[in-house]
């Protein structure tokens, strides 16, 4: 293989909230590129760029990842969930509706990274006690509401999710 | 959002093809980590990135239990690593340092060979590996090698990869009874790690994270004295978590605490 002509875009097909789709990509194309500025789902937030603040999260096969820093043609053949992707119709999720009642977003920017980060825990470990959610979320960082509120929502969603199943 | 630079893609499901188009301009690309925010901030430009994902022989763990090994495959994300029943039977404190790594979403994609080859000093997985007495496949399209991990990792951020080879597999023998990892971390990644491996007549201490690469000592359990000498004689960095005092001083307690070897 002569890697010196490698090509410089590949086609993905993934599936994205349920959809369908199939595109040619440039190789440098990150996730968030792909799902804010080519599919227009601009739920999905950037800012560090470093895999460090988490405000970019996505479940990419149920794992959540940082779409600025993963390659969009690594999705081929993968299910990618937004926080586009969490609402029935207008029934909000369950981690979607605590975070509402325990206050746990005021500026918001960093609330759709927690809540893929919570609904990706929550749908691997539902009985998830507080010092695992405190562990699994220390790689997000919120500027403005403060984590107590957070919490709060996790665990009330956590309850909310096992009431239902 | 910073735009990565132009990079082509090399893909492949076989060995051999990867091996052949790795090379300096060709760079190794698995979890991407590490390499996506260099491409981003310029600190790597490689022409292309040559994705090791589609390779099965590098995302496997494998036990052999006549030997009492597992080998586990240079792509295999820390997330695969920590939750393989494999690994939590016979590595107890791998698995679980794997499942500590970085973040939740780093552990998604990060990989065991990547941690390893970006050879980053403030890392877990080196020190762990170094003292359950590793040992590191590597191959290039001319041949393979095997290395220890500290033949491997030999500096900041430096490894003895020529350019054209990967880190295939690492091999690894059951954990030891007395076996511990205990790390000091307050940002995304350890400050001071401490590998130890505690039996009635030995004491074997591996210091990573604050070190340029991890470091190993055995001792005779009891010899403070050897202990002392090996905690004053490190060379610990002096970085934002904290300057080498004060890094030493957290060392020498965990260690005078653990070993019960306070005075």
């Amino acid at each position: 293989m002569n890697g010196s002509h490698a090509s410089t875009s590949t086609v993905v097909r993934c599936r994205v909230n349920g959809q369908q789709v199939e595109m040619l990509v440039p190789v440098r194309l990150t996730v968030a590129e792909l799902l804010r500025d080519r599919l227009g789902l601009t739920g999905t937030k950037v800012s560090c760029q470093m895999q460090v603040c988490g405000v970019c999260t996505v479940l990419v096969d149920g794992n959540p990842v940082s779409s600025c820093a993963t390659l969009a043609c690594d999705l081929d053949g993968a299910e990618v969930l937004t926080v586009e992707g969490l609402a029935q119709g207008r029934d909000l999720h369950p981690v979607q509706e605590a975070f509402m009642a325990a206050n746990a977003l005021q500026c918001g920017y960093c609330t759709p990274g927690f809540i893929m980060m919570a609904v990706a825990l929550l749908q691997a470990h539902p009985d998830a006690e507080a010092a695992e959610v405190r562990e699994w979320m220390d790689g997000n960082l919120c500027r403005c509401t403060g984590y107590a509120p957070i919490e709060t929502a996790v665990a009330v969603a956590a309850s909310r999710m096992r009431g239902q199943t | 959002m910073t735009t990565l630079p132009e990079v082509g893609l090399v893909r492949s499901d076989e060995l051999p093809e990867v091996l052949a188009a790795v090379d300096y301009d060709h760079a190794p690309y698995a979890g991407g980590t590490e390499l996506v925010p260099a491409m981003g901030l310029g600190l790597r430009r490689p022409a292309a990135i040559v994705d090791l994902k589609r390779v099965e022989a590098l995302k496997r763990i494998d036990v052999d239990a006549e030997a009492g090994a597992v080998t586990i495959g240079a792509a295999v994300t820390h997330r695969r690593l920590s939750d393989h029943p494999a690994a939590r039977a016979h590595l107890p404190t791998l698995a679980a340092a794997a499942s500590r790594v970085g973040n939740a979403r780093v552990r998604s994609t990060g990989t065991v060979g990547g941690n390893l080859c970006f050879a980053e000093p403030r890392s877990d997985l080196g020190c762990v590996l170094l003292a359950l007495g590793a040992t590191a496949e590597v191959r290039s399209g001319l041949g393979v090698r095997t290395l220890g991990i500290d033949e491997l990792i030999v500096g900041a951020f430096e490894t003895s990869l020529e350019p054209d080879e990967i880190l295939t597999t690492v091999t690894l023998p059951f954990e030891r009874p007395g076996m511990s990892y205990w790390k000091l971390q307050s940002h995304e990644r350890p400050t001071l790690g401490v590998a130890l491996v505690v039996t009635e007549d030995r004491w074997e201490i591996t210091v990573g994270a604050a070190t340029e690469r991890p470091t190993r000592i055995a001792l005779a359990a009891g010899d403070t004295a050897g202990l002392d000498a090996f905690v004053d004689g490190l060379e610990l960095s002096d970085d934002m978590t904290g300057p080498p005092d004060y890094k030493r001083s957290v060392l020498r307690t965990h260690l005078e605490r653990t070993l019960g070897a306070a005075r």
